[in-house]
C-alpha cells in the first residue's frame, strides 16, 4: 500500500473520521444506531453509496464544469441511493423495513457530498475509490460501535436480529450478555445516541492527547462541506 | 455565473443516464419487491389461524369492513369450512398510537371471540411501546378468548384507566390504542353488514 493510500485510510478511519471528527451525517448515525445490526446494515449501505459516488464523480471530474458540479453530484448521489434502496427492498426485504426511511435519507448524508466535493472530484479513480471505502468503513465502524453500546446497555444483548441481515440461519445468533430484558431505556432513545456519540468522541480525544500532549492539527487541509 | 452550453449538456446527459439506469433497475426489481410484500402479508394472515380449521383460500376470500371512528376501512379475510363461516382475520389500522399508525391483525371466530391478535406495523418507542410486539412480550396474549361482553364495555381499557387489560409501564397510550382498536374491530364484526360471509360466488360476481 503506497503512502498516499495509507494516508487515505488513516484519514477515513481515525484522523478525519466522518462520524467522530467531521461529525457529518449525524441524522442517520444517531437515529439508526439503536442496535448493532441496524448500524451494520446502514453502515454497509452508506459505504456502498460512498464507493459508487466517489468512483462516478472521479471518472466524470474532467467533464464537470465548476458551475454544474454540485447539481451533478446531487444527481449521482440520488441515483445511487435510489438504486441501493431498490436492491435492499428486493433482496433484503426485512432489513429494508427496519432501516425504513433512513436508506432514502442517505441522500442527505452530507459525508457523501463532502467527499465528492473535497476529494473525489480532484483525484484519480483509484484514490477516490480508496477514499470512498475508507470513509464508508470509518462511518460504519462508528455506527456499529455506537449500536453495540446502545444495544448492550438498553437490551443487554449483542447482535440481536442478525437474521434480518443474513437470513434465517442466524436467527439465534444473538448473545445475551447482560442478564436483563429491558435495561437502561435512555440508551435506546435519541438522548442515548447523543450521549453515546459524545462519549466516543471524548474517548478518541483522550487517546490522542495521551499519545501526544499537544493537540495535533487535522491532517487534511480541506474544508468539510457545510451540512 | 451562467453555465455554458457545454456544461448544461453534460448535466442533461448525466440526468438522462441516471433516469435510464433507474428505470432499468426498477423493472428488474419490481416483481421481486411485490412478491416479498405479498409473501409477508400472506404469511402473517394465514399464521393467525390453524391451517386445518378452514378449507377455503383465505387470502382470496376477503372483503372490507368500515370501522366506526377510523377513517381507514379494515380488510377482512374470511375463513370457511365446507362453505360455513368459521373465523375471520381483520386487518385493522388505528391512528391512535403514540407515534402514528398501528396496524393489527385480529383473528375472531364466527361467534365473535378473539382467537389471537398480532401487530403488523407500528412506530412506537423502542423499549417502551414496542413491547406490544409478540416477539418481545406476551402482552398480546391476554386478548385471546375475549369478546365484546368479556370484559364488559367499560372494561375495554388499560387497567391504568380503570379497564381490565394490563398496562405496559410507560406505554399507556400505545396499550390504549391497541385495546381500543381490537374493541372497535370486534364491534364492526358483530354489527357486520350482510356482505360479510356472503356467498363467495355472489361476492366474486359483484367485484
Amino acid at each position: 500500500m503506497s503512502e498516499g493510500t495509507a494516508n487515505i485510510w488513516r484519514n477515513g478511519l481515525w484522523d478525519n473520521n466522518p462520524g467522530l471528527v467531521q461529525l457529518l451525517g449525524l441524522c442517520p448515525l444517531l437515529a439508526i444506531s439503536s442496535t448493532t445490526v441496524n448500524g451494520l446494515g446502514l453502515g454497509l449501505a452508506t459505504t456502498v453509496v460512498l464507493l459508487v459516488t466517489s468512483a462516478a464523480v472521479s471518472l466524470l471530474r474532467s467533464a464537470l464544469a465548476p458551475e454544474i458540479r454540485i447539481p451533478a453530484f446531487v444527481l449521482i448521489i440520488a441515483t445511487t441511493v435510489t438504486a441501493v434502496d431498490l436492491v435492499l427492498q428486493a433482496w433484503l426485504h426485512d432489513l429494508s423495513r427496519t432501516l425504513g426511511i433512513f436508506v432514502p435519507l442517505i441522500v442527505t448524508n452530507c459525508t457523501i457530498l463532502a467527499r465528492a466535493e473535497a476529494f473525489a472530484s480532484r483525484r484519480p479513480l483509484a484514490a477516490a475509490v480508496h477514499d470512498g471505502l475508507a470513509q464508508g468503513v470509518g462511518f460504519a465502524a462508528v455506527l456499529i460501535l455506537l449500536g453495540a453500546g446502545r444495544e448492550l446497555v438498553g437490551h443487554g444483548t449483542i447482535l440481536a436480529d442478525l437474521d434480518l441481515l443474513l437470513g434465517e440461519r442466524f436467527a439465534d445468533f444473538s448473545v445475551q450478555v447482560l442478564p436483563f430484558d429491558s435495561g437502561l431505556l435512555i440508551a435506546l432513545l435519541p438522548p442515548g445516541a447523543f450521549i453515546g456519540l459524545g462519549l466516543m468522541v471524548a474517548l478518541r480525544q483522550h487517546l490522542i492527547q495521551r499519545s501526544q500532549p499537544e493537540p495535533r492539527m487535522v491532517r487534511e487541509h480541506e474544508e468539510p462541506a457545510q451540512s | 455565473m451562467i453555465p455554458s452550453n457545454a456544461a448544461w449538456l453534460v448535466l442533461a446527459l448525466i440526468g438522462l443516464a441516471a433516469a435510464i439506469a433507474l428505470a432499468g433497475l426498477n423493472e428488474l426489481t419490481r416483481e421481486r419487491i411485490d412478491q416479498e410484500q405479498t409473501a409477508r402479508a400472506m404469511s402473517a394472515v394465514t399464521g393467525m389461524l390453524p391451517a386445518d380449521s378452514y378449507d377455503n383460500d383465505l387470502l382470496d376470500d376477503s372483503t372490507t369492513l368500515s370501522i366506526a371512528g377510523f377513517e381507514r376501512v379494515a380488510i377482512v379475510y374470511q375463513a370457511r369450512m365446507a362453505g360455513e363461516p368459521v373465523a375471520a382475520v381483520i386487518d385493522v389500522t388505528t391512528p391512535r398510537g403514540y407515534s402514528g399508525d398501528i396496524r393489527l391483525l385480529v383473528a375472531v371466530d364466527a361467534g365473535g371471540t378473539v382467537l389471537g391478535v398480532d401487530v403488523l406495523e407500528h412506530r412506537e418507542t423502542p423499549g417502551l411501546g414496542d413491547r406490544i410486539e409478540s416477539r418481545r412480550s406476551d402482552w398480546l396474549r391476554q386478548f385471546v378468548g375475549r369478546s365484546l361482553n368479556d370484559p364488559e364495555p367499560a372494561g375495554w381499557a388499560p387497567d391504568r384507566r380503570g379497564g381490565e387489560f394490563d398496562t405496559l409501564t410507560s406505554a399507556t397510550i400505545t396499550v390504549d390504542a391497541v385495546v381500543d382498536a381490537v374493541r372497535r374491530a370486534l364491534e364492526a364484526f358483530e354489527s357486520r353488514d350482510e356482505r360479510l360471509f356472503s356467498d363467495p360466488q355472489a361476492m366474486r360476481d359483484s367485484t
